[in-house]
């Protein structure tokens, strides 16, 4: 097995810090950004970059909401990011047994 | 706080060696399970020490007691600063652990109504017990069985088999206290929950740490 087997969109350290840090939530809650934000310790600007990524590959689902003048907007892993990470982790123990 | 290198312009894996990627997956999950736990380990083993130190300074004033008249005046205080120091270092600790969480995590207003009124219903079973002349009417111990099954129920619901368990535990210690009399009550009760919140913060814990990468 070689690294090339990794899912290239989450085999970069910041997705996958992104990725790991929802997963650490129970399925279908949501995480608002800037307290993704603070727990990653990202720009906005950069956060937004990674996110719109997932969010192609619909690896993670994201909504605004507006709370009187304030918007929010919230992140979750959608079932198909939680079952891409499940295959990464396994990828990773297969190929850290063959080395 | 940890920062990564930026790779937002690469936008690839580049040069991320598989097992920097399973430390970091593996650091990045501990640090989100730990900061996002509602009730943390540590919370929960102070307050078994706290509630074995309030609850054994009782047993310790009215275990002498013959007939028993139940806990002095100088109890009272310490009773009521273990209550109100546990509400209040549980609502911090879970508001900081939870802000910006939406969903499961949080308690559903149905969920916090059915444990406030477990609460409420505690001195309406009490008192009917004692009405019907039930010798552990009043034991501290009668005072866990209602909301501890109450929070198994809500928890079973969620298919949180652990803190089921620990709502079941709960209740199981109001029911052994039945058979402790009303001074071994105390005991039992601080011995109880003590091993209760202590057992849940082990499992906390473990959870917490056990490996991602490595199974």
């Amino acid at each position: 097995m070689t690294t090339d087997e990794l899912d290239p969109l989450i085999h970069v350290p910041t997705r996958l810090k992104i990725v790991a840090t929802l997963a650490a939530l129970p399925d279908g809650d949501t995480l608002s950004f800037t307290r993704l934000q603070d727990m990653i310790g990202l720009t906005p600007g950069n956060l937004i970059i990674h996110l719109r990524k997932l969010e192609e590959a619909d690896y993670i689902s994201s909504e605004k909401t507006r709370n009187g003048t304030v918007s929010v907007t919230t992140v979750a892993l959608t079932g198909h990011g939680r079952k891409a990470l499940g295959a990464y982790t396994q990828a990773l123990r297969d190929l850290l047994g063959g080395l | 706080m940890n920062h990564t290198p930026d790779t937002t312009t690469a936008g690839n894996g580049g040069n991320f060696d598989p097992r920097q990627a399973a430390a970091l997956l593996g650091q990045t999950t501990q640090q989100a399970r730990r900061q996002l736990a509602p009730s943390p380990p540590w919370l929960l083993a102070t307050r078994a020490v706290a509630v074995l130190a309030a609850l054994g300074a009782i047993w310790l004033s009215v275990r002498g007691q013959h007939p028993y008249r139940g806990p002095t005046a100088a109890d009272t205080p310490i009773l009521i600063a273990f209550i109100v120091l546990n509400f209040a270092a549980t609502v911090a600790v879970r508001g900081r652990a939870l802000a910006g969480v939406r969903g499961t995590t949080r308690l559903r207003p149905a969920e916090i109504t059915i444990l406030v009124v477990s609460w409420a219903a505690v001195p309406v079973l009490m008192w009917a017990l004692a009405a019907n002349g039930v010798s552990f009417a009043w034991y501290p111990t009668t005072v866990l069985i209602i909301p501890g099954l109450a929070y198994a129920a809500i928890m079973a619901a969620r298919v949180s088999w652990r803190e089921c368990g620990t709502g079941l535990a709960v209740a199981a210690t109001g029911a052994v206290g039945a058979f402790a009399g009303p001074a071994g009550a105390w005991a039992v009760a601080g011995v109880g929950l003590f091993l209760v919140l202590l057992g849940t913060a082990a499992a906390i814990t473990w959870q917490q740490r056990r490996s991602v990468v490595r199974s």
